[in-house]
């Protein structure tokens, strides 16, 4: 990670801004159903396993700035949310887009995540109009390259 | 209803409060299908975008022949391109949930 981040700087014009944007390390992914501001399920996400790269995403974060090559910003939090109508177009949605995510071809993850959607449907369906959101806590840093 | 991603526009305002990239070059590093990118790509000068898995990469390549944009997309890894490339080359990169 440092090494992808002293490329980076390299390849910066000098006083240029890389803007890194990784999950945070707290709050956990979380599945909400929801029906205007009503929310009738709220779960963390299973798969949820990689708390210890989003650490590691930050100290290598701090590495740069405190070797003086990056001036770091204090990180920016914020939700990335995804919305669907149903569970079946949540589920459709991830299986292309989380694809190439490892965590998900465990089977006892893949089970644990499908027992959670399941319970997700049954909010559903006791709260017609509901939508399902995938919510995700990231945190956003701005770093200007110093020589 | 079809999938929506941050229509709330919470990452694109998070983005533009911290970075101008009005007329910039660009670089994006884990661009995946766009999703980011088609967000901000109208304001800079030029999006260059890198996506090492294939099937994200053809996805923001089908989606950019409908748009004018000022994008290049490459199916290459970080390593590979940034071997092959000038220092000094951006204004500003994203590393777009791409270092963990």
């Amino acid at each position: 990670m440092v090494h992808a981040l002293e490329e980076i700087h390299r390849l910066l014009q000098p006083t240029g801004t890389l803007i890194e944007i990784h999950p945070a390390v707290e709050p956990p992914p979380f599945v909400e159903v929801r029906s205007g501001g009503t929310v009738s399920l709220s779960e963390k996400d299973p798969a949820f396993d990689y708390a210890d790269d989003s650490v590691h995403a930050e100290a290598a974060v701090a590495t740069v700035a405190e070797r003086g090559m990056f001036a770091a910003d204090e990180p920016r939090p914020f939700e990335l949310r995804t919305h669907a109508a149903s569970v079946a177009e949540m589920k459709g949605y991830w299986s292309v887009y989380g694809a190439y995510d490892p965590e998900e071809r465990e089977e006892s993850l893949v089970r644990r995540k499908d027992e959670m959607y399941e319970r997700a449907a049954e909010a559903m369906e006791r709260f017609p109009g509901s939508e399902i959101v995938f919510v995700e806590p990231a945190m956003m840093t701005r770093l200007i390259r110093r020589d | 209803m079809t999938i929506r991603v941050d229509p709330e526009g919470n990452e694109t305002a998070a983005l533009f409060d911290l970075v101008d990239v009005q007329g910039r070059e660009v670089l994006e590093i884990g661009c995946g299908d766009g999703r980011l990118t088609w967000r901000y790509a109208d304001r800079a000068a030029h999006v260059t975008a890198i996506e090492p898995f294939e099937g994200s990469i053809a996805r923001a390549r089908e989606r950019l022949r409908e748009t004018n944009l000022s994008v290049e997309l490459r199916h290459v890894s970080f390593e590979e391109f940034a071997s092959g490339t000038n220092a000094d080359s951006f204004d500003v990169t994203l590393l777009s949930w791409s270092l963990c």
